[in-house]
C-alpha cells in the first residue's frame, strides 16, 4: 500500500506538474489566510496582519522550492527544465545546432550502415519457430579445403538409423536458368517446410507426396525474392508455370518475406528432391550420390554434446561398412583427413552467417573507418562547443554565483548535447538507409552481370540497429559533450560578473589533440585509398602465364550435346582455334605421382588437345608440343612444364626421359559430384616419354595454378573436357554469338556455360576498385571535415588575439612573422598526426599481412611508398590551404584599427 | 521559555541566498546538526493527525497549543515536512472543506503510517530516556 502511494505520488509529481503546482500555491494561500485572520483577531490592523503573518511564514517561493525538493522527483523536474531551456537556446541560434547535428549524424550514419550489415550477417535470425532447435551435421574442416559433404543416401541411412533429430531434411543448391534468366534455387526433401515448421504466405508449401520418387510432381515453391525477381509479384502466382532447366514446374505457394530457409539471402525457389535427375541431367540415376546438406531439429532435452557424440559413433560404423580397405584392416596409414571423414560436427544453423569469426573479421575494418569519420565529426564538434562555452561565460558565471551546482551546470549542457545527439541519431538513421540503398545499387549496376547472378540485398533494420542507434548517440554525447561542458565551469564567477570574459588565447592542448587526431584518422583513410589504387593497377598488369583478353572458355554440361556445340563453335567465324582441356580453371587440379628413375614426385596432369599450347600462347622452351595426327600411339607421350622439368631431372634434359605415372591415393577418393568437371576418366598408370618443355603458367592472384604440370594427350571428343577458345576481335561479342549459337541447340542454356578468360583478372581489380573508391570517399570526407574543422579553429584563434597581433605588427612584426604565428598554431598537431596516422597504417597493414596471408600480400601492396607519400603531401596541401586564409586575414590587420578596437 | 525550533528540509540541502558566506562550490551538508530535529518535526505531525485529518495550519496550532506554546514550528519547514512525509506514503492528502468552508488540503496518517509512529515513538522514548539520565548522573 506504502509502495503504491509512493508511485502515485511520483507519478503525478512528473505528470500532472502544473496542477502540482496550482494545489502547492493554493495551500500556502489558505494558510496565509488563516494565519492572517488570527493576527487581525487578536487586535492588529489588517496590513500589519498580513505583514506579520509573511514575516513569520518566511518567503514562500523558497518554501515551495523546498516542497519541490521534498518531493523527491528533482531530477527529472530538472531535466524537463533543462530539455526546455535546451530548446529555446537551439531556437536562438539555430545555424549552430543545426552545423553539430549535420555533422554527428553524418558520422552516426556511416557507423550505423556497418552495424546493420554486420547485423544482418550475425544477429539476424531466420523466422522460424525454436530457431535454437536447429542444427546443421557437417564434418570438420581439417585444411583450407571444403570437408567432404555427406551424399543423399547417408542422409537417407541416418534418418534411419539414428534418432538424435525429431525430424531432418537435406537440401541442395542447383544452378539453374529459369524461363532463360540464371537462378539459384534448393532441392530439398519433402519434409523440409514441416522440419522448420513454417506455413507459406500464398498457396501451399511442399510436402512428403511431392518428394515420392515415383510420384513426384514437379511443383516449386517460391520465395518471396524470387517471386518478385521471376513473376514481377504477379497476384495470380499459383496458377503460373516456370520453365526451369528445360523443366516445366508448377508453382504451388509463395513463402513470406521474412523467411529465407536458413541462410543468410534467400534461394528463389525450393523444389522437390525427387525432381534432381530431371533438373541435372548427369546426376540421373545417381541421386543418392548427390552431396547434400543435412539440417535436423534435436530433440527437445538432447544436448549438442551428446548428439555430436551419437552421430560419430554412427559415422564411424557406416564408414567401416562401406570403405571395404578399413574392414580388411589395412596397413595402410589413414591419413588425418580420413580420419577427420569419419567424425561428425554439428554446427547451429540460425540463418546467419556460417563463419561467424570470419564475417565479423571482414565488416571490423569497416566499422573502423566508420568509427574514425564518426571520430572526427565528434572532434569538430567538441571545438565548436569549446568556442561556444567561451561565449556563454557569462551566463554561466552569473548562474554559478547565484548558487548552482557546477554538477548541476555540467548536467544541463550534457542534457543539451544529448538533445543535439537524439536529433542527428534519428538525422544518422535516414543517412544510413540512403547509404544503403545507393551503395547496394551501385554493386549491383556496376558488377558485370556475365559474372553471376548475385544476391545482394538492403539489409533490414530491426531493433537491434535502433538500439544501437540510440546507444551511439549517447555515447558520442560523452565524446562530444562531457569535456566542453567541464570546461565551461571551470571559471572564476567573480571575474566573469565583472565583465572580464577570458579570451582563449592558447589553444591549450585540447584542441591541439583533437585535430591531430583528426589529421591522424584522415591520413589512414587515405593511404588505404591509395593503396588500393595501386594495388587495382598492380593486379591488371600481372601475367598469369597466358592468354586471357581473347580467350573463351566453354563448359559442355550435357555430352549429347558435344559434337553439336562442337561444330557451333569450330564454323563460327571469329573462332580462331578450338582446342580441349580437362581439368580447367573451374575444377581443382588433380594430382598424381611421378616416378622418373628414382625422383618421385607430386605433380598435377592435365589432359589437353594440340591445340592447347597455341590457343593459351604457352610458349615452348624445349622439344616440341603435341602435333594434330597424334592418336592411340600417342598416348605414351606428354609435354612437361619447366618446374616439373626442373624437379625430376635436375641435372639433365628432360627430353626423351621415361616419366611413370600413378594415381595418387588421396585425390582419388569418390567426389560426389562436388565439382563441375566431375569425375572424368580415371588416371590409369602408365609410362610416357617426354618430347616437350613449356614455360610455367602461375595463374592469377586470387587463383593460381600449380606449377609442376604434365600434360597429357587427348582430343576435343574426350568426355567431360572443356573447349577452350580463341577469337579475333572482342572477346564479350563473340561470347554473345556463341551463347546465341548454343541457344539453338540447347534453347534453355542450363547445359552450356560460357564465360571469358579475362574477366577472372577484371574481377580482381573490380574488388580492388571497389575498395579503392569506398576509401577515397571515407578519405575525402574526413579530409573535408578535418579541414573545415581546422579552418574554423584558426579563424577563431585569429579572431581572439586580433588585440595581441595588432600589438605585434605596431611592435615591429612582418607580415612573414605574422603568418609564421598563425600556422605555427597547426604545425604541431598536423605534424604529429600525419606521424600518427603513418604509424597507424604500417603497423595495421603489417597485422593484415600477418592474418592473411602472403597472398593478400601478393595482390594488395600494403606498403607501398608511393602510396604513403602521396597520401601524407595531399594531407598537408589541404591542411596550409585551410590555415592560409586565416594567416592572410591576420596579415591583412591593420594595427591601428586594431588597437583601438576593444 | 520559548524554544523555536529551526527544522529545515534535510535531503536536499539548499544553500541559503546569495548573502551567505559560505564559499560558492561547496555544498554544506547540514543533515548532521539536524536530524534530530528533523525527526522530531516529522514525529509530531504524524501525532497530532493521528487522531484525525486536519490542514497544515491547524497542525501549527495543535502542536503549539497542546506543548503549552512551549514548541512553536517554524512554518517555513513545516510543508516541507508535510510534502516529504507525503511522498514517502506516511501521510495522504485531500481537498476538503476547512472550518470556514474554504478549499483546504487535509492529511490523514496511514496504516504504514501509524506503524511507523509507533516506531517513531519508541525511538523518541529512548533517546530522551538516555539524555535524560545522562544529564542526571553527570
Amino acid at each position: 500500500m506504502r509502495l503504491w502511494n509512493i508511485v502515485q505520488s511520483r507519478l503525478r509529481s512528473v505528470f500532472l506538474r502544473d496542477r502540482r503546482e496550482a494545489d502547492l500555491r493554493e495551500e500556502l494561500q489558505f494558510h496565509l489566510d488563516r494565519e492572517t485572520e488570527r493576527l487581525e483577531a487578536s487586535g492588529l490592523p489588517p496590513e500589519t496582519a498580513r505583514l506579520q503573518a509573511l514575516r513569520l511564514f518566511g518567503g514562500p517561493e523558497q518554501i515551495k522550492e523546498a516542497c519541490r525538493d521534498a518531493r523527491g522527483t528533482r531530477l527529472v523536474d530538472d531535466a524537463i527544465r533543462d530539455v526546455r531551456y535546451a530548446l529555446r537556446g537551439f531556437r536562438r541560434t539555430p545555424l549552430v545546432a543545426c552545423a553539430i547535428v549535420a555533422t554527428v549524424a553524418l558520422g552516426l550514419g556511416l557507423v550505423v550502415v556497418a552495424f546493420t550489415f554486420l547485423n544482418a550477417l550475425l544477429f539476424n535470425v531466420d523466422q522460424v519457430p525454436n530457431i535454437h532447435e536447429m542444427f546443421a551435421v557437417e564434418r570438420p574442416r581439417t585444411s583450407e579445403d571444403e570437408p567432404k559433404r555427406f551424399t543423399r543416401g547417408e542422409f537417407d541411412a541416418l534418418r534411419r538409423e539414428t534418432s538424435v533429430f525429431t525430424d531432418s531434411y537435406a537440401e541442395s543448391g542447383i544452378d539453374s536458368r529459369v524461363d532463360g534468366r540464371p537462378s539459384e534455387g534448393t532441392l530439398v526433401t519433402g519434409n523440409f517446410f514441416q522440419v522448420l515448421g513454417v506455413t507459406a504466405a500464398i498457396g501451399r508449401t511442399l510436402t512428403r507426396a511431392d518428394d515420392d520418387p515415383f510420384e513426384g510432381r514437379p511443383v516449386m515453391v517460391l520465395s518471396d525474392r524470387g517471386w518478385e525477381k521471376l513473376l514481377a509479384r504477379d497476384p495470380a502466382v499459383l496458377s503460373r508455370t516456370l520453365l526451369v532447366n528445360g523443366v516445366t514446374f508448377e508453382v504451388v505457394g509463395v513463402m513470406p518475406k521474412r523467411f529465407r530457409g536458413l541462410t543468410v539471402s534467400p534461394a528463389d525457389y525450393w523444389v522437390p528432391f525427387s525432381t534432381v535427375g530431371r533438373l541435372r541431367p548427369k546426376d540421373r540415376g545417381r541421386e543418392a550420390d548427390v552431396g547434400v546438406g543435412i539440417i535436423g531439429r534435436l530433440k527437445p532435452g538432447q544436448s549438442r554434446q551428446t548428439a555430436q557424440a551419437a552421430l560419430a559413433v554412427w559415422a564411424s560404423a557406416s564408414e567401416s561398412v562401406t570403405d571395404p580397405s578399413t574392414r580388411s584392416g589395412s596397413s595402410r596409414a589413414t591419413s588425418g583427413d580420413e580420419r577427420a571423414a569419419a567424425s561428425v560436427i554439428l554446427v547451429p544453423r540460425r540463418g546467419t552467417v556460417r563463419q561467424p569469426r570470419e564475417a565479423a573479421f571482414v565488416t571490423a575494418p569497416l566499422f573502423l573507418a566508420f568509427g574514425l569519420i564518426l571520430l572526427i565529426a565528434c572532434a569538430n564538434v567538441t571545438n565548436l562547443l569549446l568556442a561556444r562555452a567561451v561565449a556563454r561565460q557569462r551566463e554561466i558565471g552569473i548562474r554559478l554565483s547565484v548558487g548552482a551546482a557546477r554538477s548541476r551546470i555540467v548536467r544541463q549542457l550534457l542534457t543539451e548535447s544529448l538533445l543535439l545527439a537524439l536529433l542527428a541519431a534519428g538525422a544518422g538513421f535516414a543517412i544510413s538507409r540512403v547509404v544503403l540503398e545507393a551503395s547496394i545499387h551501385a554493386v549491383m549496376s556496376s558488377f558485370p552481370a556475365d559474372f553471376g547472378d548475385i544476391r545482394l540485398m538492403v539489409p533490414d533494420a530491426d531493433w537491434r540497429v535502433l538500439l544501437f542507434l540510440l546507444i551511439g548517440a549517447g555515447i558520442s554525447t560523452m565524446f562530444f559533450g562531457l569535456f566542453p561542458a567541464l570546461q565551461a565551469t571551470r571559471i572564476e564567477p567573480v571575474r566573469t560578473m565583472r565583465g572580464e570574459v577570458v579570451r582563449d588565447a592558447r589553444p591549450g592542448r585540447a584542441r591541439d589533440v583533437l585535430i591531430g587526431v583528426q589529421v591522424g584518422a584522415s591520413a589512414l583513410l587515405l593511404i588505404c585509398a591509395a593503396v588500393f589504387l595501386r594495388s587495382a593497377f598492380a593486379v591488371t598488369k600481372e601475367d598469369p602465364g597466358m592468354r586471357t583478353s581473347d580467350t573463351i572458355v566453354v563448359a559442355v554440361g550435357d555430352e549429347r550435346y558435344r559434337p553439336a556445340m562442337l561444330e557451333a563453335v569450330t564454323t563460327e567465324p571469329a573462332v580462331a582455334e578450338v582446342a580441349a582441356a580437362w581439368p580447367t580453371l573451374a575444377g581443382g587440379p588433380r594430382t598424381a605421382l611421378a616416378d622418373a628413375s628414382g625422383t618421385t614426385s607430386t605433380v598435377a596432369y592435365q589432359f589437353v588437345s594440340p591445340e592447347y599450347f597455341a590457343v593459351l600462347g604457352i610458349a615452348v622452351v624445349r622439344g616440341r608440343t603435341f602435333m594434330t595426327n597424334e592418336r592411340a600411339p600417342a598416348l605414351s607421350v606428354a609435354v612437361v612444364s619447366e618446374r616439373t622439368a626442373l624437379t625430376l631431372w635436375p641435372n639433365g634434359d628432360a627430353i626423351g626421359q621415361a616419366l611413370r605415372l600413378d594415381r595418387s591415393p588421396v585425390s582419388q577418393a569418390p567426389s560426389a559430384s562436388q565439382t563441375p568437371d566431375g569425375d572424368g576418366p580415371p588416371l590409369a598408370s602408365r609410362t610416357v616419354t617426354v618430347i616437350g618443355v613449356v614455360r610455367d603458367v602461375p595463374g592469377f592472384y586470387i587463383a593460381p595454378l600449380p606449377r609442376a604440370v604434365v600434360y597429357l594427350l587427348t582430343s576435343t571428343a574426350m568426355p567431360g573436357s572443356a573447349l577452350v577458345v580463341r577469337v579475333r576481335g572482342d572477346a564479350d561479342v563473340v561470347r554473345q554469338t556463341l551463347l546465341k549459337r548454343f541457344a539453338v541447340i540447347d534453347p534453355t542454356l542450363s547445359q552450356v556455360e560460357a564465360f571469358v578468360l579475362g574477366w577472372v583478372t577484371r574481377m580482381q581489380s573490380y574488388f580492388l576498385r571497389m575498395g579503392f573508391w569506398v576509401a577515397v570517399g571515407l578519405g575525402a570526407l574526413a579530409l573535408a571535415l578535418t579541414v573545415s574543422g581546422l579552418f574554423s579553429v584558426l579563424s577563431y584563434l585569429v579572431e581572439q588575439r586580433t588585440r595581441e597581433i595588432g600589438v605585434r605588427m605596431a611592435l615591429g612584426a612582418t607580415t612573414m612573422d605574422v603568418v609564421r604565428l598563425v600556422l605555427s598554431q597547426s604545425f604541431r598537431p598536423v605534424g604529429v598526426g600525419l606521424m600518427l596516422g603513418g604509424i597507424l597504417s604500417a603497423t595495421a597493414s603489417g597485422l593484415l599481412l600477418a592474418t592473411l596471408g602472403r597472398s593478400i600480400g601478393q595482390i594488395v601492396r600494403v606498403l607501398d611508398p608511393v602510396a604513403y607519400g602521396t597520401s601524407l603531401v595531399v594531407i598537408l596541401t589541404a591542411c596550409l590551404a585551410a590555415a592560409s586564409i586565416p594567416a592572410t586575414r591576420a596579415a591583412r590587420l591593420d594595427p591601428t584599427r586594431t588597437l583601438r578596437q576593444d | 521559555m520559548v524554544v523555536i525550533l529551526r527544522f529545515t528540509a534535510v535531503n536536499n540541502s539548499r544553500p541559503d541566498p546569495v548573502f551567505s558566506p559560505r564559499p560558492i562550490y561547496k555544498r554544506p551538508r547540514m543533515s548532521d546538526q539536524t536530524d534530530v530535529l528533523q525527526g522530531t518535526l516529522d514525529l509530531l505531525i504524524m501525532r497530532t493527525i493521528a487522531l484525525e485529518p486536519m490542514h497544515g495550519w491547524a497542525i501549527a496550532q495543535r502542536i503549539q497549543q497542546i506543548s503549552d506554546q512551549l514548541l512553536r514550528v517554524q512554518q517555513g519547514s513545516l510543508y516541507p515536512a508535510l510534502h516529504r512525509l507525503e511522498h514517502q506514503g506516511w501521510i495522504v492528502a485531500d481537498w476538503g472543506a476547512s472550518e470556514n468552508n474554504r478549499r483546504a488540503r487535509f492529511y490523514s496518517l496511514t496504516k504504514a503510517g501509524r506503524k511507523q509512529l509507533d516506531i517513531e515513538v519508541s525511538k523518541w522514548e529512548r533517546l530522551s530516556a538516555g539524555v535524560n539520565l545522562v544529564l542526571q548522573r553527570s
